[in-house]
């Protein structure tokens, strides 16, 4: 799967959740470690919080991206609200091989509707984003530690990148994103 | 305000429209807020705030008065700008007008989006259609670069004392305006040597604000006046600005390497294709992945990325029918009435009138109001186009003589 030419990655988040701001941050921080090309593709419609939120990242190692289209059959899932699964059109996209980074801090039952090949791995986001304080009138931010998350899994790019990219977004804010980055790297783990 | 080094920003195609009119040494900016456009004028208004950019930036409470305030400041010997869509471009048509009939040379973005009702704020250029017979240049960007790149190209072709006429930058809303690459934004040296100096305090040749020298501005013209005469020169002008747009984007080539084709057209492996499509804004880039795929399993097709609608390429689309049997023209806009429902390729058969070509042209209408068009969607218009070369076969279920390709299925 990693030798594909474009590897897409789908985000499912809730409005406030801070999914759209991921897939763009994950774009960049590919485009930053190396790939040739990278795009962040929101899906807008008439949102609010709380309501479900798609966003797309294509990222690519040699060939230029050239389709705005949305994913239909990614290769990364990350899914910041575990409600979202039951979601028909979201569970439909968990085909085979697919990689499923949730932000849960139980395990999920699927009673076994999917393929052996997907591959699933859970990361409390929610909790340590609390842990550290990093939240907007209470609501949890959930991007940075999701990515965290990404990146120990993916191994396309180190905290490194991602503290250089998240400085330049976030200013003084980054050393607190940074924490709950590293926490998530580090806790991340493979449901079994 | 200043750009030492050559930099790459991921950002959005809309903060690319404002990085533009940055570099492009923009003075005046005029701006009403309008889904999907909003983030041009947004990020443009940090750039005047933080001192990032010496403009002046002019709040008005409507889209007309944006145009009317940059038809002013324009008037006054200025660099203006501003971004709309949809709604917001046809509230402002009459000053839209305005600035072409005195000739000024103000460029626009325009983030596409459907017309209501009902309501819609997706990817349809119809917005900008609608301002087809204004006077306007109008030219649609497919990536995120080229509408950095045909902002500071609008300048150089507008100011240009040959031209002095407004253009639009055309592209799909959210296709283009909210989805993030990476652009390159280019450093003042090179910028300096690619833009026209900015207008003296003297301004424009034929129009300025100076009590030097007075003159009447917005008149009313008897019809034994020049009225007839302006208009015929807009459409002399325009026509002759072809060679003026081909200039520019040899010498934007030159300087900062980026190809945009002859300026009016940009050809894809089209040597030896047998059929092509042409298609305007992001359509036209997907297409490139469609050609190159369908290649692979043997299929000779090339693409075609109409860069300009006005002035339009007649003599590129008389080209391009020399070589193939048959042209597929997709237009992501509606022209009712007209004979094919579409306005790029209703004018694709104008230009092969009377010129003896007898390639097919299959019109065909798709993405309406943002509905997704796939590459695999793409492919397939190709294959539809090689089976009405080699059976003579046309496909199913055409309306008036036209594809309506993605259309649900309506009672």
């Amino acid at each position: 799967m990693i030798e594909k030419k474009i590897i897409e990655i789908a985000f499912h988040g809730r409005g406030g959740q801070t999914a759209i701001t991921a897939s763009k941050l994950l774009a960049e921080m590919a485009y930053e470690c190396g790939f040739k090309d990278a795009i962040a593709i929101p899906i807008i419609g008439a949102e609010r919080r709380g309501a479900p939120i798609q966003a797309f990242s294509k990222i690519s190692r040699d060939a230029q991206i050239r389709s705005y289209c949305s994913v239909t059959d990614p290769d990364f899932m990350l899914i910041f609200d575990t409600t979202l699964l039951k979601i028909p059109r979201v569970f439909a996209t968990i085909k085979e091989g697919v990689i499923l980074i949730i932000n849960s801090n139980h395990k999920i039952d699927f009673n076994n509707n999917l393929q052996k090949s997907v591959k699933i791995y859970i990361v409390d986001a929610t909790g340590i984003s609390l842990k550290y304080g990093l939240a907007i009138e209470g609501f949890p931010i959930l991007n940075i530690p999701m990515l965290g998350a990404f990146a120990k899994i993916s191994g396309f790019y180190g905290l490194d990148i991602m503290e250089k990219v998240i400085k330049k977004k976030f200013g003084s804010r980054a050393e607190k994103n940074m924490k709950t980055a590293r926490d998530a790297f580090e806790t991340v783990k493979e449901m079994i | 305000m200043s750009q030492k080094e050559q930099e790459i920003k991921f950002i959005s195609g809309n903060v690319a429209a404002a990085y533009a009119a940055r570099s492009a040494k923009v003075q005046v900016i005029s701006a009403y807020p309008i889904t999907p456009q909003t983030t041009v004028v947004e990020k443009l208004s940090d750039f005047v705030d933080s001192g990032d950019m010496p403009a002046q930036y002019i709040k008005v409470e409507s889209e007309h008065s944006v145009m009317a305030a940059l038809v002013g400041a324009s008037i006054a010997g200025t660099r203006t700008f501003s971004a709309t869509a949809g709604q917001g471009l046809l509230y402002m048509s009459e000053m839209v007008h305005w600035a072409a009939g005195a000739r000024l040379p103000i460029v626009m973005t325009i983030a596409s989006r459907g017309i209501a009702p009902p309501w819609n704020i997706w990817a349809d250029f119809t917005d900008v259609i609608s301002q087809r017979d204004a006077g306007w240049l109008i030219s649609f960007a497919s990536s995120h670069q080229e509408i950095y790149d045909s902002v500071l190209m609008a300048y150089k072709i507008c100011e240009n004392e040959e031209v002095l006429l407004p253009m639009f930058i055309a592209y799909g809303g959210f296709v283009l305006s909210h989805t993030s690459k990476p652009v390159i934004i280019e450093p003042d040296d090179k910028l300096e040597k690619f833009l026209p100096p900015l207008p003296d305090e003297k301004g424009w040749p034929h129009i300025f604000i100076d009590p030097e020298r007075p003159m009447m501005h917005g008149n009313l013209i008897m019809p034994s006046g020049f009225y007839y005469e302006f208009r015929m020169k807009i459409h002399d002008e325009m026509m002759k600005s072809t060679h003026i747009i081909k200039q520019v984007a040899l010498e934007f080539e030159k300087i900062f390497g980026r190809s945009y084709g002859n300026g009016l057209i940009q050809e894809y492996k089209m040597d030896d294709a047998d059929v092509v499509l042409i298609n305007i804004g992001g359509l036209a880039l997907q297409a490139e992945q469609a050609v190159d795929e369908l290649r692979q399993e043997g299929y000779k097709v090339g693409s075609v990325k109409l860069r300009h609608f006005r002035p339009f390429p007649i003599d590129e689309i008389i080209n391009i029918a020399k070589r193939v049997d048959v042209i597929g023209v997709v237009d992501r806009d509606t022209a009712f009435g007209s004979p094919t429902g579409g306005a790029v390729s209703s004018e694709c058969k104008s230009a092969l009138h009377n010129t003896g070509i007898d390639t097919i042209i299959l019109p065909i209408i798709t993405g309406i109001g943002g509905r997704e068009v796939s590459v695999e969607q793409q492919k397939e218009e190709f294959k539809i186009l090689m089976k009405l070369k080699e059976t003579g076969e046309l496909p199913k279920d055409m309306i008036h003589g036209t594809l309506w390709d993605g259309v649900l299925e309506v009672k």
